[in-house]
């Protein structure tokens, strides 16, 4: 910590000394950084609490909405075991999350396997483009949910079907994020990398691809978005494990404090994907955040 | 060719660009004849959409040519090259490079023959010349506009290059830190000698930077007058230059040339 803020004081050395002042550790300085975590939390704690006040005191039926303690409880529960060794059904949340999880990681990866090259082809090379492009927005624009019962006749219940449809709900945001990259690549950068002498290989290595990166990552998070629907989808329509199975499973044996411990689930696993995308956006690209600053 | 021949000669050239909808041609600049000196500081001025990017563009070799040519040391232009460098209204800095990495890029694309301690010194003792010693590992989003553009120079004198190109690179700066700069650019003009061919709209800017003003016509651009200013330098430290009869007069001269051209522009003709 110490030598990074040292790093960042650096440039300021030729200055007067007195011009860099320690602000000091007062009650409203601690207070100012660590005000938006304390106002979350308490937000959040409030609202379960009331959530179980509201089904305590308000007489309803625990089929419809379980108390949150239920719901946190059959969490814990289903987070800290696993389906012994050859059961033919686990009930265990964290054996499906993790075979969600991995689905979607493949998924993903395959996704970004053609999507960012397939994207930087298209932005770079006019006959690409124009050959793919009616393709790849025909697909993009088709809701993927259509294409499940197609996936499902082809490959049947498996696993394999699942992550296809992982890929095909990625792959078109990373792979069009990707393209307008290139496409939307300052010209006057362009222009400067032109006059000192940069070739066309130059030019794409040194210019296009640092300045498209940050787009393949806003890409790539929309691609979790969208493969996260694809996971669930893909579970509930066709499949024996998944958080999607486990989504329908839980409902229709009226465990409802699973159904919600399971969708709780989902929401924190695609708000950590997408606040990790956020900060290695920020992290290789700081440039594009300067009001911030 | 000797030494005192002109460095860069433009004739008849004439710049168009493809309207690609309209399936037209427009002229940008028309028969622009023009021949620069070694060592000379020539400034145009125009109105905006004259077309004076499209001859700074036209010599740095990024825009072709619809007729005439562009010759820089006798030989024809055909597309950029190490003996002219680049400094952009918008300092076309790479945003995710460091100050000394930016300025060194010339270096990276161009193979110049120079060692790499060669490349190490070049890269320090331009970074001083524009004052920006201590800066070398900031990026460029950290800096100011002014401390900006001074990378964009030095980024430009990196090479060493006979002539230096300049489009605006004082506009988008604030009235003070442009004096500053114009300050800096005569006397680093001063010191290498290089050519500079230089666009502004600020007349005042034009006068203290130019030993030629070239006022050029709205649409399509052609040199409407040729200026010469004969003010010793430096000036821009000389107050007697800006409080003198003969440069409120040459302002005025300028003014008026100008004058009716920008007011074509405000009418869209």
């Amino acid at each position: 910590m110490a030598a990074t803020k040292n790093k960042s004081l650096q440039q300021f050395d030729t200055d007067d000394p007195n011009r860099i002042q320690d602000i000091g550790w007062t009650f409203k300085e601690v207070w100012r950084r660590t005000r938006g975590t304390v106002v979350v939390s308490i937000n959040l704690i409030t609202f379960f609490i009331l959530w179980e006040l509201v089904v305590i005191y308000g007489d309803i039926n625990p089929l419809f909405l379980p108390k949150a303690s239920e719901m946190f409880a059959e969490l814990w529960v289903g987070l800290t075991t696993r389906a012994p060794e050859g059961a033919v059904f686990s009930g265990s949340i964290l054996d499906h999350f993790l075979h969600s999880f991995n689905n979607l990681m493949f998924g993903l990866a395959i996704a970004c396997l053609i999507g960012i090259p397939g994207g930087l082809l298209m932005g770079g090379n006019k006959y690409i483009e124009s050959i793919l492009s009616p393709y790849v927005w025909a697909l993009a624009s088709l809701p993927r949910i259509a294409l499940v019962p197609l996936f499902i006749l082809f490959l049947g219940f498996t696993t394999k079907m699942q992550v296809t449809i992982i890929v095909i709900s990625a792959v078109f945001p990373i792979m069009i994020n990707s393209w307008a990259g290139v496409k939307t690549t300052e010209k006057s950068l362009l222009a400067a990398a032109r006059v000192f002498g940069a070739n066309r290989v130059q030019l794409y290595v040194k210019v296009v691809l640092p300045y498209t990166l940050p787009f393949i990552i806003s890409g790539i998070q929309q691609g979790i978005g969208r493969g996260l629907i694809g996971v669930v989808i893909a579970e509930l329509f066709g499949g024996s494990s998944g958080l999607g199975y486990l989504i329908q499973r839980s409902a229709d044996t009226f465990n409802t404090a699973m159904t919600f411990a399971v969708l709780l689930l989902l929401i924190v696993m695609s708000l950590s994907l997408i606040n990790f995308t956020r900060w290695l956006e920020a992290y290789v690209a700081p440039w594009r955040n300067v009001n911030h600053i | 060719m000797t030494k005192n021949d002109p460095i860069i000669v433009a004739s008849d050239l004439t710049i168009a660009y493809e309207l690609h909808r309209e399936r037209k041609k427009l002229v940008a600049l028309q028969d622009i004849s023009l021949a620069v000196d070694p060592g000379e500081f020539v400034v145009l001025v125009g109105p905006s959409g004259c077309g004076k990017t499209s001859f700074i563009n036209a010599i740095s070799g990024l825009v072709p040519k619809a007729s005439g040519s562009v010759t820089v040391r006798g030989s024809e232009v055909t597309g950029p090259g190490p003996d002219r460098a680049m400094v952009f209204q918008d300092y076309a800095l790479l945003p995710w490079r460091t100050v000394e990495s930016n300025v060194r890029m010339p270096f990276e694309f161009q193979d110049l023959g120079i060692s790499e301690a060669e490349k190490n010194k070049r890269v320090k003792e331009c970074l001083e010349l524009v004052d920006l010693t201590g800066f070398e590992k900031s990026f460029p989003y950290e800096l100011s506009g002014g401390m900006k553009q001074r990378v964009g120079i030095a980024r430009a004198l990196i090479t060493n290059p006979d002539i230096l190109l300049a489009d605006e690179p004082f506009a988008a700066i604030d009235a003070m830190t442009r004096e500053a700069m114009q300050a800096e650019m005569e006397r680093i003009v001063m010191e290498t000698g290089q050519t500079c061919v230089f666009i502004t709209h600020s007349i005042d800017e034009a006068i203290l930077l130019g030993d030629r003003v070239i006022v050029i016509s709205y649409r399509p651009g052609k040199i409407k007058e040729v200026v010469n200013v004969n003010f010793p330098r430096p000036r821009m430290s000389n107050s007697a230059v800006k409080t003198s009869k003969e440069y409120a007069e040459l302002r005025d001269h300028i003014w008026n040339l100008v004058k009716d051209e920008a007011s074509q522009t405000n009418r869209g003709e």
